[in-house]
C-alpha cells in the first residue's frame, strides 16, 4: 500500500541538470508524499532553485523524470504543469506589478476558465458567471492571506512581505495540489517569518495542499517541514527529518565548512 | 427576480442606448450638413481611432512591441477594394496585366467585404504572428516590420492580383461616417470587453511579467497569438474603410511612416489606455490637417516664405519629444478617462485648490 506510487504527490527520478559542462544537478531523487510540507536546503548554488526549476516545467531535465501523482510531467511546459496543478512562488518576486493585488489573484484563476474567449466578449451568462465566481473566490483568499484591505491597490505599491504573500495568495488561485515555495521567508524579519509559517501551516491543511519549499531560514525549515533533503553541489547529501538533519556530519560540513567539524 | 434584472439591464444599458442614439443623430447631421473636408477628417479620426486601439492591444496592453500594422492594413485594404469594385472597372484598371479569376468577375456589399478583410489579414496576422510571436522587444519589433515590408514588396510584385505598384484606382467611396464610426465603436466595445475580462487580465500580466505569467497557468502562445490577430483584424479593417474613403490605393501608402503614425498615436495617448488611443488618434488625425499650414507658402511681414514639404512631421516630432518628456506614458498612461477619474480628479482638485474636505 505504502510503495504504491499513487501515494506519492511528486517523484523526481535520477534528475540530472547539465548546463553545458557544468552539473547542476545530478541524480536528484525525491519522493514526496500527499499533504505533505517538504523542505529543500542546501548552501549557495547547490542547485536548489533548478530543482524547482525542473518540476515546474521552467527547465527540461537532461536526465530522469518527474511524476507529479504518477503521471510522467517531464518535459511539459510551465503552464501545462499549472494546469496539472503545481502552482509555485519565486525567489525574487515575479508580481504583476501594474495589475492590482485583486487582479493578480484573478490572474490565477485565468487557468481553470470554462468561458471561451467569445462568451468573454459578448459577456454571456457561463461568463458572467465564471467572473462572479473568480472575484468572489479571489477575494476570499485575500482575506486568508490578510490582503483584502488593499486589493486595489497595485502590486509594485505593497510592502515586501505583503507581496511574498500575495504571491502564495496568486499560487493558491490555480487552485494547484502542490505548491512550490520558493525561500518564501527570505528578506522577512522575524515577526513577519512567523506569520507566514503560520499561514503556510494553515493553507496547507485549509487546502488539502502538499507543499515543497526551499528555505534559508533554518527556523522555518527546521519547524514547519516534517522532511528534507539536503542538496550540496546538486548532490543529495541528506534527506530525512529534522532531527535527523541537524545532526548529520555531511549537513554541518556544507554549511559550516570542513574546519567547523575539525575544531570540535 | 427577474424584475430586478431587466430593472438592472435598463440601469445599465439605457444610458449607454441614449448617447448612441445622441452620437448617431450627431453623425446624421455631419453627414448631412458638413463639408467635404471636415467629414473626411471625422472619417479619418475615427478609421485611426480603431486602428490604434488595434495596436494598443498588441504593443500596450500585451507588450508585445510589433510594427507590422501597416502592413495588415495593405492586406485588408486591398481585399476590401478587390471584392467591392466592379468587375468593369477592374478591367479598366488593371491594363496591363489582367486580374486573376475569379477576383476579376465578382463584386461583394461593403459589409461582406469588409468581414473578409478582418478574416484575411487575422488569418495573414496568425501567420506573421505565430512565428514573431516568440521573439521579445526589439526583436520582436525588427522581425515584424520586416514582415510588414515583405507584404507590401509582394503585393508590388503580384500585378495580376494587386495590379503592381500603379495600385487600384476607383474604388467605390463606401467609407461614410456610419461605416467609420460603427468600426471604430466596435473595435472601442471590443477592447473594454476584451481588456476588462478574463483574458485581458491574462494578457496584462503577459506585459507585466512573462514566466510568473507562464507559471500561473497562461499559455503565452495562444494569448500572444490572440493579441496579435485581434490587432491585425482591426488594422485590416481600418485599411479596407481607408481604400474605400480615398478611393484609390496602392503599395507606398503602406510603407512604414504608417505604422509610426499609427504608433504615435498609441504612444501619444498612453500605452494600455483605450481612452488614450481615442483622445490622441483624433487630436493627431486633426492636428495633421490643421497644421498644413504651417506647409504653405506665405507672406509675413512682407517677407516670402516658400511653403516646406514635410514642416507638420516636425511640429510633430517636437511633440511626441515633449510629451515624452512631460507625460512619459502618454496622456493617459494605463488609466482610463470615465466618470469615475473624472470625479477623483475633481474632488483633488478641490481638496488642492480651494482647501475643502470632500
Amino acid at each position: 500500500m505504502s510503495n504504491s506510487k499513487n501515494d506519492f504527490a511528486l517523484v523526481c527520478e535520477s534528475i540530472g541538470m547539465q548546463f553545458g559542462g557544468l552539473a547542476a544537478v545530478s541524480n536528484f531523487n525525491l519522493q514526496v508524499h500527499q499533504g505533505a510540507l517538504y523542505g529543500l536546503i542546501g548552501p549557495n548554488g547547490a542547485g536548489k532553485t533548478t530543482v524547482f526549476n525542473i518540476v515546474s516545467g521552467v527547465l527540461r531535465p537532461t536526465a530522469g523524470s518527474v511524476r507529479l501523482f504518477g503521471v510522467d510531467t517531464t518535459g511539459l511546459g510551465p503552464d501545462e504543469i499549472a494546469r496539472r496543478g503545481i502552482a509555485r512562488t519565486f525567489q525574487n518576486i515575479r508580481l504583476f506589478r501594474n495589475l492590482t493585488v485583486l487582479e493578480n489573484v484573478l490572474v490565477g484563476h485565468h487557468v481553470r476558465r470554462k468561458a471561451t474567449l467569445g462568451e468573454a466578449l459578448l459577456s454571456l451568462p457561463r461568463y458572467r458567471k465564471e467572473e462572479s465566481d473568480m472575484m468572489c473566490n479571489a477575494t476570499g483568499l485575500l482575506q486568508d492571506v490578510g490582503l483584502d484591505h488593499v486589493a486595489n491597490y497595485r502590486a509594485s505599491a505593497l510592502p515586501y512581505g505583503q507581496q511574498r504573500r500575495l504571491e502564495i495568495a496568486r499560487a493558491l488561485a490555480t487552485k494547484p495540489k502542490v505548491l512550490l515555495l520558493d525561500e518564501p521567508a527570505a528578506g522577512m524579519n522575524p515577526a513577519e517569518t512567523e506569520r507566514l509559517m503560520q499561514l503556510i501551516l494553515d493553507v496547507r491543511d485549509r487546502f488539502n495542499l502538499t507543499i515543497f519549499l526551499i528555505e534559508h531560514e533554518m527556523k522555518v525549515v527546521m519547524n514547519i517541514c516534517e522532511r528534507m533533503t539536503v542538496l550540496d553541489h546538486g548532490q543529495i547529501i541528506a534527506e530525512g527529518t529534522p532531527s535527523e538533519i541537524q545532526s548529520n556530519e555531511k549537513v554541518i560540513k556544507a554549511y559550516l565548512g570542513g574546519g567547523a567539524i575539525a575544531r570540535h | 427576480m427577474i424584475g430586478n434584472r431587466s430593472n438592472e439591464f435598463v440601469r445599465k444599458a439605457g444610458p449607454i442606448c441614449v448617447s448612441l442614439l445622441v452620437f448617431y443623430l450627431f453623425l446624421f447631421w455631419a453627414e448631412t450638413g458638413w463639408d467635404a473636408y471636415k467629414v473626411r477628417i471625422l472619417n479619418l479620426s475615427a478609421i485611426y481611432i480603431g486602428i490604434t486601439l488595434g495596436l494598443n492591444l498588441c504593443n500596450g496592453f500585451t507588450g508585445q512591441f510589433s510594427l507590422g500594422i501597416a502592413g495588415f492594413m495593405a492586406v485588408g485594404a486591398y481585399t476590401t477594394a478587390l471584392l467591392t469594385m466592379s468587375p468593369a472597372t477592374k478591367s479598366a484598371v488593371f491594363f496591363i496585366d489582367p486580374l486573376i479569376w475569379p477576383l476579376n468577375s465578382i463584386q461583394w456589399g461593403f459589409l461582406p467585404a469588409l468581414l473578409m478583410a478582418a478574416l484575411v489579414s487575422g488569418f495573414v496576422g496568425l501567420l506573421i504572428g505565430a512565428p514573431a510571436i516568440r521573439f521579445r522587444d526589439d526583436y520582436l519589433g525588427i522581425t515584424t516590420l520586416g514582415f510588414a515590408e515583405i507584404i507590401r514588396v509582394i503585393f508590388t510584385n503580384t500585378r495580376t492580383i494587386t495590379n503592381g505598384a500603379l495600385g487600384l484606382k476607383g474604388i467605390p467611396p463606401h467609407t461614410n461616417l456610419y461605416w467609420s464610426w460603427s468600426f471604430a465603436l466596435i473595435c472601442v466595445f471590443v477592447m473594454i470587453r476584451l481588456t476588462n475580462s478574463s483574458y485581458g487580465r491574462a494578457l496584462r500580466a503577459i506585459r507585466d511579467d512573462e514566466i510568473a505569467a507562464e507559471a500561473m497557468g497562461v499559455n503565452l502562445f495562444y494569448h500572444k497569438c490572440l493579441s496579435f490577430v485581434i490587432s491585425a483584424m482591426m488594422a485590416g479593417v481600418g485599411g479596407g474603410l481607408l481604400g474605400s474613403l480615398i478611393t484609390t490605393i496602392d503599395p507606398n501608402m503602406f510603407r512604414f511612416p504608417l505604422t509610426f503614425t499609427v504608433l504615435m498615436m498609441a504612444v501619444l495617448g498612453g500605452l494600455g489606455s483605450i481612452t488614450g488611443s481615442v483622445i490622441a488618434a483624433t487630436l493627431v488625425t486633426v492636428a495633421m490637417e490643421v497644421l498644413r499650414v504651417l506647409e504653405e507658402p506665405r507672406v509675413i511681414l512682407g517677407i516670402f516664405l516658400p511653403g516646406i514639404p514635410g514642416m507638420r512631421m516636425v511640429v510633430f516630432s517636437v511633440a511626441l519629444m515633449l510629451v515624452i518628456l512631460f507625460y512619459p506614458k502618454g496622456f493617459m498612461g494605463d488609466r482610463e478617462l470615465g466618470l469615475k477619474s473624472i470625479r477623483a480628479f475633481a474632488a483633488r482638485f478641490r481638496r488642492t485648490f480651494l482647501h475643502k474636505q470632500v
